[in-house]
């Protein structure tokens, strides 16, 4: 048991941060989020640095790749962190043309990432399937949530499948990958709002030296922190059914309070283009609503533990 | 960064949960009904730690020179998430080893050490903790015992309250005023006080929480031998600081939460709600709450193994504990309808011990309020 990152830790941490610091950040992802655009060129260069394909590396492993999937989502990166790091290593045992976009058979939903990735992956149940996808096979679905999102135009060709069993195994990842990406959000949406609330004064004092917003905010913050640890551990432990839910439900239902906590302390301020909280607060809601939410990834907790014979841990 | 035992550690952990099966009477449950302050409890507790004091196991997180075997903070996390699981046989004397002892080998004379480290390293001594006053809860610094030096004596007077244990104690950890003119932080000196000496009253306040739970302690014209005080005269609050931050980190009550939380389904799948799915996803929450409580413990503890000194993660970590109590709780009378009403129901029973921790050592405000600053660095004005 240690719970600070190694030197090895660091190290990524520090290289993966440092790149961000220059390609990605608020200003970045309005301006792709205008032009209606994931980031290809951050794509690229994440995937040529090897900073996607962290979890099969030899010396590190997918607690690692939750580290950058992490720090890729709180510096507002446009790339498909959590589905190329994590769940494409996780299924398919390898890495995938990025970007990577993640659906449900026969969701007729948006999908975050679909009308610009290469390839898609697919729950249908007991088998996950690979699809290349075609261009012009999704189209651009308009929205404020600060990810391009696409629907299928047609019938998606079936793909090839990943095995018995391999839905559940996407499954896991998936939920290990949005509670990542939400943890990185939730955090940077924290940061934005609690410097807010330090500078803005009213009634002659900041804001946030009102303990009305000092304890809504504190108690924010022990919601991100237990959402950080549940999913590193969730990892760690090779994303086992119940873990993986856990961390995922606890994640999806934080980022509901995050977002109306974040919002309201902001003010009007907060719902404008111009602050930057809308970029992490507005994803926030595309993250808990994927594959079904709080709710479902709760349900799929508690069987893994109380009902399948109850060795989902 | 990584989230395995060590191998020593899963061993350990194996053989104390078989000596808790070993050791444990069978009336046990019966007995830990009324929590670690319950009279069978606290005079069982006796025999128990001098049981896990012969394993060597009681103090193993102590320095060898005073009796313990130098272990980790991960080792003795183990004995407290074992004990609370059952309901903490140690009974009050967790404390002991906690905090008042290392308090002690901090700030006490040889002579001290000399009497109580051996008796606490024996398991046979019970403590209490004298802090909290009718006009000094939150804000403790407002406490107004008086223990004012006449000679080779302080003269104390004045009350303590909410002091649990305090019923079977042998000795009392006292913060009192000692300069009567001193306001807030100074002019305070803690005393570890003889319980038979003249002139304490211990009343009961009865509450609805468990028998034996509250008391009020009465001193009058108690006469302390110079020779209890522990640290400098008028300068105990550092004393106090020293001993809150090992109190930090606190009854592993997550430990006992996730338990509680996989009897609870049991009882729903007897009662037909495990097939409901609003059922199956509140579950699910609190599990969520009490794996998020047992992380950031960890997190406090991994900070404490490195000898870091205390940070607001120990306020962040009794903030989800308390979290965790609450969304069991809720789920006991989810569960048990209004038969978690009836006396001595699984139900009712596990909400009556949980409803206390928001408050007992210190109050989830005060910890949010201390996340906010120190944390957050949310300004103060
Ligand atoms: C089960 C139990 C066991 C205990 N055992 C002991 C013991 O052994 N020894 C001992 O000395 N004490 C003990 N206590 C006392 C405990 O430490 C106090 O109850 C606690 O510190 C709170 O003090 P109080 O009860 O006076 O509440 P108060 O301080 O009066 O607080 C009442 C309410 O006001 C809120 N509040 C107070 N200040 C602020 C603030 N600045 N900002 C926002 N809200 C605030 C509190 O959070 C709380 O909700 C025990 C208490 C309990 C419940």
């Amino acid at each position: 048991m240690d719970l600070a990152p190694n030197e090895e830790q660091q190290a990524i941490l520090d290289a993966v941060e440092s790149l961000l610091g220059q390609r990605a950040g608020a200003a970045r992802a309005i301006e792709l989020d205008r032009l209606g655009e994931a980031d290809a060129d951050l794509q690229a260069e994440l995937d040529q640095s090897g900073f996607l394909d962290i979890a099969l590396d030899d010396e590190m492993g997918f607690l690692e790749a939750v580290l950058v999937v992490e720090a890729i989502s709180q510096a507002g990166g446009l790339v498909t962190a959590g589905a190329s790091a994590l769940v494409a290593p996780g299924v398919a045992g390898e890495s995938l043309p990025g970007p990577v976009a993640l659906m449900q058979a026969g969701d007729k939903g948006p999908v975050r990432y679909a009308a610009q990735a290469r390839t898609l992956l697919v729950d249908a149940g007991d088998e996950a399937f690979r699809v290349e996808i075609e261009p012009g096979a999704f189209e651009v679905v308009t929205s404020n949530v600060m990810f391009p999102l696409g629907r299928a135009v047609g019938e998606l060709p079936d793909g090839d499948s990943l095995g018995a069993g391999s839905g559940a195994l996407l499954r896991n990842w998936w939920r290990v990958a949005l509670a990542a990406e939400m943890v990185g959000a939730m955090q940077a949406a924290l940061d934005v709002t609690v410097e807010f609330v330090t500078g803005r004064r009213q009634f002659g004092r900041a804001i946030g030296s009102f303990q009305a917003v000092q304890h809504r905010l504190a108690t924010c913050a022990v919601l991100v922190e237990g959402s950080r640890w549940l999913v590193r551990e969730a990892a760690f432990r090779g994303a086992p059914p119940e873990a993986a839910a856990t961390a995922a439900g606890h994640a999806a239902a934080a980022a509901g309070r995050l977002f109306e906590e974040t919002q309201q302390l902001t003010g009007a301020m907060g719902y404008t283009r111009e602050h930057d909280l809308h970029v992490w607060s507005m994803r926030l809601q595309a993250l808990r609503l994927e594959l079904g939410g709080a709710g479902e990834h709760r349900r799929a907790a508690a069987r893994a533990r109380w009902l399948d014979g109850g060795s989902g841990a | 960064m990584e989230f395995s035992w060590l191998e020593a550690d899963l061993t350990f952990r194996r053989e104390l949960i078989d000596f808790l099966q070993r050791t444990l009477p069978e009336e046990w449950d019966e007995m830990a009904k009324d929590g670690p302050g319950g009279d069978a409890q606290a005079t069982y507790s006796r025999e128990f730690c001098a049981a896990l004091a012969e394993h060597g196991w009681l103090t193993q997180h102590w320095p060898k020179e005073y009796g313990g075997k130098d272990a980790t903070p991960w080792r003795h996390a183990i004995v407290g998430e074992e004990m609370w699981k059952v309901g903490e046989p140690r009974g009050a004397q967790y404390m002991n080893v906690n905090w008042v002892g290392p308090t002690i080998m901090k700030y006490g004379t040889e002579e001290q050490k000399a009497l109580h480290l051996p008796l606490i390293s024996s398991g046979n001594v019970l403590w209490c903790q004298g802090f909290s006053e009718p006009e000094a809860g939150s804000d403790l610094v407002a406490l107004r015992t008086l223990a004012l030096r006449e000679g080779d004596h302080y003269v104390v007077n004045g009350s303590k309250i909410w002091t649990s244990y305090v019923n079977h104690a042998d000795y009392c950890f006292l913060v009192a005023r000692s300069d009567p003119e001193s306001k807030r932080h100074q002019g305070i000196t803690v005393l570890l006080l003889p319980m038979d000496l003249d002139g304490i009253e211990v009343r009961e306040i009865p509450s609805v929480v468990g028998e034996r739970y509250f008391h009020e302690v009465f001193f009058t014209d108690v006469r302390v031998p110079v020779s209890c005080r522990l640290g400098p005269e008028n300068a105990g609050w550092d004393v106090v600081t020293y001993s809150l931050a090992y109190e930090r980190v606190g009854a592993a009550r997550y430990a006992r939460a996730v338990l509680t939380l996989d009897a609870l389904a049991e009882h729903a799948r007897e009662r037909g709600l495990l097939e409901d799915p609003t059922v199956l996803e509140r579950l699910s929450e609190a599990r969520e709450v009490c794996e998020m409580a047992r992380l950031l413990t960890y997190r406090v503890i991994d900070l404490r193994a490195k000898d870091s000194s205390p940070t607001a993660d120990t306020n962040v970590a009794r903030v989800a504990g308390t979290m965790a109590e609450r969304a069991v709780s809720e789920l006991a009378l989810a569960v048990f309808g209004t038969d978690a009403l009836v006396y001595g129901n699984f139900g009712e029973s596990y909400f009556r011990m949980a409803m206390t921790a928001g408050v007992a050592t210190g109050t989830t405000e005060v910890n949010l309020n201390l996340v906010a600053s120190r944390f957050l660095g949310l300004p103060r004005e």
